[in-house]
């Protein structure tokens, strides 16, 4: 049996369907759905969609790439390449350009990207090459965390500097995701939220910059200061509101159409999207994110060793903030953090974050067979 | 290549991903719960909120009733002022911070604040005011807060002439941020002219804001702001603040109204059919133009006045037709120009506060419509109403004389009230004519105090006549019973009624009130109410509503007694010995009184010595009516601390009269405008 037929018949017998669809439907409403949210924003705005094409293309290229590697390899370079996300965000601090009132971007020729979003699939592929050859039969206590503490803590203090809170607060959450698979001490978890409630009133009270705490403000007064800091959370509230059941059909929702959104394009697609198509279409499109979550756990479930686990569950918690937080912050259930809409929001970087993430799941997915051949390259 | 490294065991993670899918589960179900309380619950309120959003009722002006004299002349218009507004971070970008909360730059464009002093001639001193105060604004400005005191636009010149229009026009390039905006402005052609009665405009005080629009207006329903503020008045609107206009306000405003337009979040009206299926109905409201009203006063008539009243500080003149009781002249001096305290007038708010500064500090109080808001002792004006109680109560005998040494002793004082004439042997007629106190003394001893009030009450002195021009003062006609309530049982005396008698002590008219009660005398005793506005008139001068002459009173009075009067009166002028006579003019047959009344002076150190011996003098008086034997207008002139009533009041009312026997017959052969 040649290499070739291995790849092919593998390729035929365990391509995740369920995985690529769902991706698919998403990226594809989602262009669609760029196309309604910034049909009467000026130029260049308003070929926002077809640069998201653009990346797609690309980044789907890229994604069948990364999914076609037996993930063992990344697990080999997987400090190498944590190594090189760090570096990467140290560069931030001394190339970086300020936009927003923060630094998160490199330049490359007309290129720009944002190391912070990759650093979030660095971190989790470095976590799963941790706990890879960590299995512990006994749970395990707070010293034993430490290390994978550091992995995902080094990167996230160097996203809280620059500053970008919500980035971090993903990487966080990523990283908790992670560590919610492994056995621990019933004591260490409580160690662990005695810690995480003496920190988190601190660091809002002393770490957390002037406009940070005031969108936390603005979240809990929703509708104080509506002209200024609420404006988007006000008038995503009343686009998603407006489309009632039914929605008003593709691009008729009239707060879009009539300009009081702004940031339709990168992180408020969504209220487009629910006012265009209404109550039916926004749970289809929950939907959709649900399934493709539960279907990353499933991955991680069938997947055959400890790393392909921990990094569908990396990766599938990346995709689940991801959503959770816009989600939320888009119907004001929680403040407004800059958090995209995966494969939904415009953005190079995280667009392409996103696509390699599923790229990676994919590649647990295709390689779950117990086929021995498969245990061996060539 | 190696083999690769052997599986690695997964069996610790088995148990997790149970709990991991619920919690997964969970978390998107909340967002699914709050989509559908978003959208299924609140899905209509929220509709609502989006369609407020992007449908703007925008107001339609209206325009306020014309006022019109007697003859149709116009007395108050509107006309359109040009105001030139700045917006500040369009005018003064560099006064702009570099960076907005995104770390854009806000604004690279030149200043166009320079161009715009230079067109407008600004001084130095003022564009070096305006430039800070802009710098000051925008100081802190981060390209987001749209109520920032950066983007509001300041008013800096009011009422532009034609020429710096145009510049601005031409220059507009030049001159970002600045706007010309075209507002109604109340025009007065004839300025001071009857400025009282016209009253003047002004934005609304606090107190009707507050009345009109009380806390929590905003959020009230549209019916219910209707009861509240009928007239929709708003945020620094105007209104007639005194005289006709607020009298009137109802019927001159008007009422806006509105047009829905469909508008997007950077304030652009959208047009087009796709917009104007988003306006649901009603989507217009029209608005309706105040109304004009026709005024009875004559313009001509109180031009003419007040060239006679020029020598003069301080008086009223009321003209009022004897058969109706419609107002032909209503003056009083000083009076103001309407069009330097009303808003949006040439001069800018600055002038307009000193020109109202110093009428307040005038002492000769032109703001005062003093033929109505002040009470005067009428003097001798007060004696044919004595003289009517005398006869109604039968108290004397008409016919028989009493003997005028120039004093009288009454009551128990051993000093005697002295009087400046000796008029020796004097009957009623006489005493009247030659304006006897001595007789009136005697007339009060025998009447007393209570008949003659009654018969005075009768005539509307003392009591408001009900013109709601400008605020009324009742006056004072006093009784037995007011002495006994405003001091005690026992603090009357004799002295007050022989004082009341003639028109002095507690007695106090208006010169509207006098003019009334002498209408009355005129006519055969009805007494009127004052009318100043006749008809509410279209546009094109049709009348729309018309109102009647108000009769307040029939009074109760012999018509033999009234023509004794009449004819008493008609001697004041006719008879050698009348106190008139010097002004009497053979082709005037004239009825009239004169009076000169001791003003209750009080020094006041306090005050400027100059204005204190005008305070103390003598104010003068003079009643009439004219033809004295078919009587069609009562005048009365007060000349205030003007010292004689013969000499200083009664020509001016000779003047008048004739101005208006003149008036009338240079108009009888032309038709009634």
């Amino acid at each position: 049996m040649s290499t070739r037929d291995t790849l092919l018949s593998r390729l035929r017998d365990n391509f995740d369907w369920v995985l690529f669809v769902t991706a698919s439907a998403l990226a594809m409403i989602g262009v669609i759905n760029l196309y309604s949210a910034t049909s009467v924003a000026k130029a260049p705005l308003n070929e926002v969609y077809l640069q998201q094409i653009y990346w797609l293309v690309g980044g789907g290229l890229f994604s069948a790439f990364v999914a076609s590697i037996d993930y063992r390899h990344f697990e080999r370079y997987g400090y190498v390449l944590y190594g090189f996300g760090i570096v990467t965000l140290i560069l931030v601090f001394i190339l970086g350009r300020e936009v927003n009132g923060s630094s998160r971007w490199i330049y490359l020729g007309p290129v720009g990207f944002q190391p912070s979003e990759f650093m979030k699939l660095f971190v989790v592929l470095a976590l799963a090459k941790y706990i890879n050859t960590d299995a512990r039969a006994e749970g395990r206590t707070i010293r034993e965390l430490i290390a994978p503490t550091m992995i995902a803590g080094l990167p996230a203090a160097l996203i809280v500097l620059q500053p970008d809170l919500g980035t971090a607060l993903i990487l966080g959450l990523i990283f908790l995701s992670i560590l919610s698979m492994l056995r621990i001490q019933a004591r260490t978890v409580g160690q662990l939220a005695f810690l995480a409630a003496a920190f988190v009133p601190a660091f809002m009270s002393f770490g957390m910059l002037g406009f940070q705490q005031k969108r936390i403000e603005a979240w809990l007064n929703p509708d104080k200061d509506i002209a200024g800091i609420n404006w988007d959370p006000h008038h995503s509230r009343i686009a998603i509101g407006a489309g009632k059941a039914w929605g008003a059909g593709f691009m008729q929702g009239t707060q879009n159409q009539f300009r009081f959104l702004h940031e339709q394009y990168s992180d408020f697609p969504f209220p487009v999207f629910a006012e265009d198509w209404g109550f039916a279409g926004a749970l289809l499109l929950v939907g959709i994110y649900l399934l493709l979550v539960l279907w990353s756990i499933h991955i991680a479930a069938s997947a055959k060793d400890r790393f392909g686990a921990a990094l569908a569950i990396g990766s599938g918690s990346l995709i689940f903030w991801h959503a959770i937080f816009n989600l939320g912050m888009v119907t004001g259930l929680l403040p407004i953090v800059g958090v995209t809409l995966p494969l939904f929001s415009y953005g190079g970087s995280s667009g392409l974050t996103v696509m390699i993430a599923i790229a990676l799941l994919m590649n647990v997915s295709m390689r779950r067979s117990s086929l021995s051949t498969i245990t061996f390259a060539r | 290549m190696t083999v690769l490294v052997p599986r690695s065991d997964v069996a610790e993670f088995r148990k997790r991903y149970k709990w991991m899918s619920l919690f997964v589960l969970v978390l998107f179900c909340a967002v699914a719960v709050r989509l559908f309380q978003l959208q299924i619950i609140s899905g209509d309120d929220y509709a609502a909120m989006a369609h407020e959003n992007i449908v703007r009722r925008v107001t339609i002006q209206t325009a306020r009733g014309i006022l019109r004299d007697s003859q149709g002349k116009i007395l108050a218009s509107s006309r359109t002022s040009y105001d030139v507004y700045i917006a500040p971070m369009k005018v003064l970008p560099s006064a702009l911070p570099q960076r907005n909360h995104r770390g854009n730059r806000i604004a690279d464009a030149p200043d166009s604040l320079p161009k715009v002093a230079e067109v407008l001639r600004m001084p130095p001193d003022e564009r070096e005011k305006l430039s800070i105060r802009i710098r000051e604004a925008c100081a802190t400005y981060d390209g987001r807060d749209k109520g920032s005191p950066c983007g509001r636009q300041i008013l800096i010149r009011e009422d532009v002439s034609r020429d710096i229009i145009s510049e601005l026009e031409q220059h507009r390039n030049e001159l970002a941020g600045v706007e010309v905006v075209p507002t109604p402005i109340r025009f007065y052609p004839h300025k001071h002219l009857a400025s009282h009665l016209l009253g003047y405009i002004s934005e609304l005080d606090v107190d009707a804001l507050a009345k009109y629009r009380p806390d929590g207006y905003e959020s009230l329903a549209n019916e219910e702001k209707e009861r509240v503020n009928p007239l929709g008045y708003d945020r620094r609107d105007r209104w007639g603040a005194s005289g006709v206009e607020h009298a009137w306000e109802s019927h001159l405003r008007g009422k806006r109204g509105w047009e829905k337009r469909v508008v997007d979040a950077w304030g652009k009206y959208r047009t087009g059919p796709a917009a104007a299926r988003l306006l649901d109905a009603p989507q217009k409201q029209e608005p309706i133009s105040g109304r004009n009203l026709r005024l009875s006063v004559d313009i001509e008539l109180t031009q003419v006045i007040e060239k006679e009243m020029a020598p003069y500080r301080s008086g009223a003149v009321v003209v009022t037709e004897a058969q109706t009781g419609r107002l032909l002249a209503l003056y009083s001096k000083p009076n103001f120009d309407p069009n330097a305290i009303s808003p949006g007038g040439s001069g800018g708010v600055e002038a307009r506060k000193a020109y109202v500064r110093e009428l307040y500090r005038d002492a000769y109080l032109p703001l005062l419509d003093k033929t109505m808001s002040g009470a005067y002792p009428p003097g001798s004006t007060f004696k044919p109403f004595s003289a009517l109680a005398a006869l109604e109560s039968h108290a004397i005998n008409p016919d028989a004389t009493n003997r005028c040494d120039g004093f009288i002793r009454y009551g128990s004082k051993t000093k005697p009230l002295r009087c400046t004439h000796v008029h020796g042997s004097v009957n009623m007629h006489a005493a009247i004519a030659q304006s006897c106190n001595i007789f009136f003394f005697k007339l009060a001893e025998a009447t007393t105090l209570d008949p003659i009030a009654k018969v005075a009450a009768a005539f509307g002195l003392g009591q408001r006549s009900g013109l709601s021009v400008s605020p009324e003062a009742s006056g004072r006609v006093p009784s037995r019973a007011w002495y006994a309530l405003r001091h005690s049982a026992n603090y009357f005396h004799k002295g007050f009624t022989l004082n009341a008698a003639i028109g002095q002590g507690d007695v106090t008219v208006t010169p509207l009130q006098l003019a009334m009660a002498y209408a009355a005398i005129a006519n055969g005793g009805n007494l009127y109410e004052p009318q100043a506005v006749v008809a509410i008139e279209t546009s094109d001068g049709v009348p729309m509503q018309e109102f009647e002459p108000r009769l307040k009173n029939k009074i109760a009075i012999l018509p033999d007694h009234l023509l004794r009067i009449h004819n008493a009166m008609r001697d004041v002028l006719n008879s050698d010995e009348g106190t008139a006579n010097a002004v009497r003019d053979r082709l005037l047959d004239v009825a009239g009184k004169t009076g000169t009344a001791q003003p209750g002076f009080h020094p006041n150190p306090n005050e400027d010595a100059k204005i204190q011996w005008f305070r103390s003098r003598n104010h003068a008086w003079f009643a009439a009516f004219y033809p004295s034997r078919a009587p069609e207008i009562s005048v009365v002139v007060l000349v205030e601390h003007g010292e004689s009533g013969p000499q200083h009041a009664a020509p001016i009312a000779m003047r008048v009269i004739r101005e208006y026997q003149r008036l009338k017959t240079t108009r009888a052969g032309k038709p009634k405008p």
